[in-house]
């Protein structure tokens, strides 16, 4: 069983990713379910995909993963990654975009919400397991790829190509050719080798 | 057929056509709405041929028209979220008396958490209530066959029948195997044939209620017997020990045998008959064979095996399968149920341990062994499914062939496989605490204008904010708190009149969105001018219904057939209804938004503000605003009067006015340009990036 989280914003894009996923999940034969939050928390608020494939033909039911069992957590931003990781395994690898969003309640208050201090405390918080960290400077390859909407694609391209799981670059592109609006497919592909090459060049 | 990763939600709309449903119609509501806008792609593309899809104006005026529609013969599909139902309540309840001709499914949404709903209300008791069966799936895919035999049910029985997932199976993708192409059952030759017995009478209703009781007990027979509907009950059995020593890992083969060979297997292996049950309904049906999966494993992790155990999903909460559970519960002495929402299947397995006499204790959210609220998951089933085999091994009910080397004695041993807590967890930074995330209106959204503009017309007045359902519900939010209450569909228009009665010395005004007023707040504006309430509505015209994923509604003329219609003008509505004093404003700017909310707040007797601009969802965002930090002063008043997320503030930013305060900043992949926040600052500080 293959476990996956995404968590992020509203309006991030974790909905699609997570369509990506199911897809490379059909091309290889294996039964999949994903879950995804709709409704008022899209308006901003924190929303989580979960990502349920049987790759080693076992048959999945539930939609949501229990915690601690999250293969590969995929975070759009690090306040999310800190949220969700009682849901990392053991031996998981969690993802973060490193870009902080600030939400209203936090310019609001008086204490500051800074990206790097959620960055070290969730090493901290990894410190002694077996999990992997993988901290994206998505700014600098958004900068690159030049479509901020290109986001969810950046970080599934990281994640797979840094975690320890049965999924691969070509998979990831095959599943965008199958799911994404044609017009968007071209600016897509070229996004995955933009994030490809910051973590193989 | 093509096989297609589809939503639950979307899944089920292939089910009903494939089933041949003619007509589609609902209300938008989440988790319910993305059926009738899957029906409506499928009938643009051309491939979903003879079915007429709509969005009705409410969840009443959808109900009564398929009421119609069935009448006819034409198989009718209705949809809604849980309360939603409240509101066609009426024509569901007289409808079960008169009887349907073509299939009438009623596909009603129930949201435990609630995730995207006022109230935790359980569709199953409902339909109890109304005297009509239910169907309540564990997964999409069992979903998709319960659309397609409620229709088969409904016409066998001439009785509505509603089909009931939750959140969790609604917005569950996975993969279907769905017709290319389908083709609408036609109407019957002959159609609607007059009849007394389409109209309710008092007399007639007395006869129908005996038919409705005859059918009612036939489905409970039906859900135990027929071999489409009883699949949705399924039974097997688990756990146990063998005889033969050493064979404890064994025990997962049995985990999907069916109760007659596991029968065969005890039999002949010499286990010992279940004595305990798990029941369960609904997706938690789901997490307990995930969570008795997940026990059996870490058991075996530690040398433990489960106890014999029988597992039985009622996915046929009513009528209840009587005979079929009883069966089950023979030779049972205690069941643990989980379900979400309410005590359903737990209160029908008391009675029906009333009326058979049966020794069975009944474990559930009434003894506090689950969850009385919210959702269930696969962490909390493992825990509860634990403690009670744990409990039940103590008191002697079963068996498990382990015993503690030092004593012997069994102290709650499966409990103990679970972890006691997670692998990571965040450890907050003292100075970092994660931030909150509440759902906010988004950046550029109308509507924070328009709470704006009231709030300053208002000024020092003491004012009552009576919001509504939207996403307009989020002006409750720091800093804009505009919204003191929020009930239901309408109800800020009619609850402004009741404390307008009773507080007169406070002025009243009520937010209503552009597709609420339709839906539900014409009634209460008929009332306003009928007694003289003196209130303001602020219709909040957005030119869409935004919460629940831009759906067309009468004011937008847009229909799911393609053909527009003329819209309906809510100044025009209100005039007719007799409002004397209806301005309008754009609530992106601010100037003239205050001076229409100061008009209209002056006015004695009932009042409107038409604040028109279309959802940000709908349009292309104009170019972002930038602070210029050479003139920022750092005073954070574009952060503390509006709140929009696209507007930050930067502690550390340093310029020549904001010394050590740090300055505003906004966030250029968010902002859309609205230029609000532009009009709040004092300094003129915030530009268009090209004028900075």
């Amino acid at each position: 069983m293959l476990n996956i989280l995404l968590a992020g914003i509203g309006g991030q894009g974790t909905v699609l990713a997570a369509k990506l996923l199911a897809q490379t999940a059909l091309t290889r034969g294996w039964q999949v379910r994903t879950a995804e939050t709709i409704g008022m928390a899209q308006r901003g608020g924190n929303v989580t995909s979960h990502v349920r494939m049987g790759d080693g033909g076992e048959e999945v039911l539930a939609p949501l993963l229990a915690k601690g069992t999250a293969d590969l957590v995929i975070a759009f931003e690090p306040g999310e990654a800190a949220r969700c990781l009682e849901y990392l395994s053991p031996n998981g690898t969690l993802v973060t975009a490193s870009t902080a969003i600030q939400p209203v309640t936090s310019a609001l208050s008086a204490s500051a919400y800074r990206a790097q201090d959620v960055v070290e405390g969730i090493r901290a918080s990894l410190e002694g397991g077996n999990a992997k960290l993988v901290v994206v400077d998505d700014a600098a390859i958004m900068e690159q790829v030049g479509n901020r909407k290109a986001l969810n694609v950046v970080l599934l391209a990281c994640a797979l190509s840094q975690a320890d799981v049965p999924l691969d670059l070509d998979d990831l592109r095959g599943a965008v050719q199958a799911c994404v609006k044609p017009r968007f497919v071209d600016m897509n592909l070229a996004a995955i080798d933009v994030a490809a090459s910051a973590y193989n060049g | 057929m093509t096989k297609k990763l589809l939503m639950g939600n979307e899944a089920f709309a292939h089910a009903a056509l494939e089933a041949g449903v003619r007509v589609v119609a609902g209300y938008p509501g989440t988790p319910s709405s993305e059926l009738v806008e899957t029906v409506a792609k499928l009938h643009a593309q051309g491939v979903a041929e003879g079915v007429h899809v709509e969005w009705s104006t409410n969840e009443k005026a959808a109900l009564e028209l398929l009421c119609g529609a069935s009448y006819t013969g034409a198989r009718s599909l209705f949809t809604c979220k849980q309360m939603g139902l409240n509101v066609a309540a009426d024509a569901l309840l007289s409808v079960n008396y008169v009887g349907v001709k073509g299939g009438l499914v009623l596909f009603v949404c129930d949201d435990p958490g609630p995730i995207s709903s006022q109230t935790e209300q359980d569709t199953r008791r409902f339909a109890a209530f109304a005297k009509v069966p239910v169907l309540d799936p564990a997964t999409p895919d069992q979903g998709f066959a319960m659309m397609q035999a409620a229709f088969d049910l409904s016409e066998r029985y001439k009785t509505p029948v509603i089909v009931r997932p939750t959140t969790r199976i609604d917005h569950a993708s996975t993969y279907f195997d769905v017709a290319d192409r389908t083709q609408a059952r036609p109407v019957p030759e002959e159609g609607f044939e007059k009849d007394p017995k389409w109209i309710i009478f008092p007399k007639r209703s007395y006869a129908a209620h005996a038919e409705i009781n005859e059918r009612l007990a036939c489905m409970a027979d039906d859900f135990g017997t027929d071999p489409v509907l009883s699949a949705f009950n399924p039974q097997f059995t688990g756990g146990g020990s063998h005889e033969a020593a050493g064979e404890n890992a064994g025990s997962a083969d049995n985990a999907s045998a069916d109760i007659a060979d596991a029968a065969d297997n005890n039999a002949s292996a010499g286990a010992a008959a279940p004595k305990v049950g798990i029941v369960a309904g609904g997706v938690s049906a789901a997490y307990a064979r995930e969570a008795l999966a997940m026990l059996e494993q870490r058991a075996a992790e530690q040398g433990l095996e489960l106890p014999a155990y029988k597992f039985m999903q009622i996915g046929t909460p009513y009528p209840f399968p009587q005979q079929l559970v009883a069966d089950f519960a023979e030779g049972l002495d205690a069941v643990l149920v989980l379900e979400e929402l309410d005590y359903v299947i737990e209160e029908e397995l008391l009675r029906l341990a009333g009326m058979y006499h049966l020794p069975l204790d009944v474990y559930g959210k009434l003894t506090g062994s689950t969850r009385d609220r919210g959702e269930n998951d696969v962490d909390d089933a493992a825990e509860r499914i634990a403690r009670f085999f744990d409990d039940q091994v103590m008191a002697g009910v079963c068996q498990v062939s382990w015993h503690d080397p030092e004593d012997g004695r069994y102290v709650k041993a499966l409990s103990g496989c679970l972890p006691r807590r997670t692998p990571y967890a965040y450890e907050a930074q003292e100075q970092t605490p994660l931030p909150v995330r509440p759902p906010v209106l988004c950046a550029g959204c109308p509507h924070r204008g328009s709470f704006y503009a009231v709030k300053r017309a208002l000024g020092k007045r003491d004012a009552v904010y009576c919001g509504d359902i939207g996403c307009y519900t989020l002006g409750n939010a720091a800093p804009l708190h505009t919204t003191d209450t929020c009930l239901c569909m309408g109800a800020g228009i009619t609850m402004a009149q009741g404390f307008a009665v009773a507080e007169p010395h406070k002025k009243q005004v009520a937010f209503v969105g552009d597709s609420t007023f339709f839906a539900s707040g014409l009634t209460g504006c008929a009332n306003a001018v009928y007694n003289q309430h003196d209130i303001t509505v602020c219709v909040l015209d957005n030119a869409t219904t935004a919460m629940t994923g831009s759906q067309p509604h009468p004011g937008t003329g847009q229909t799911l057939m393609g053909p527009k219609t003329e819209p309906i003008s809510i100044e025009a509505v209100l005039q007719a209804l007799g409002f004397k004093c209806i301005v309008k404003a754009n609530p992106l700017n601010l100037d003239e938004s205050i001076a229409a909310a100061q008009q209209a707040i002056d006015f004695e007797g009932p009042s409107a503000i038409l604040f028109q601009q279309p959802c940000i969802q709908l349009k292309k965002p104009d170019p972002a605003l930038v602070v210029d930090d050479q003139t920022c002063t750092g005073c954070k008043q574009c952060v503390t009067e509006i709140g929009c997320p696209a507007v930050g503030f930067d502690p550390d930013a340093r310029g020549p006015l904001s010394k050590e305060r740090g300055q505003a900043c906004i966030d250029a992949s968010l902002c859309d340009g609205c230029g609000l926040c532009a009009q709040i600052c004092k300094f003129g500080s915030i530009k268009e990036a090209a004028h900075a």
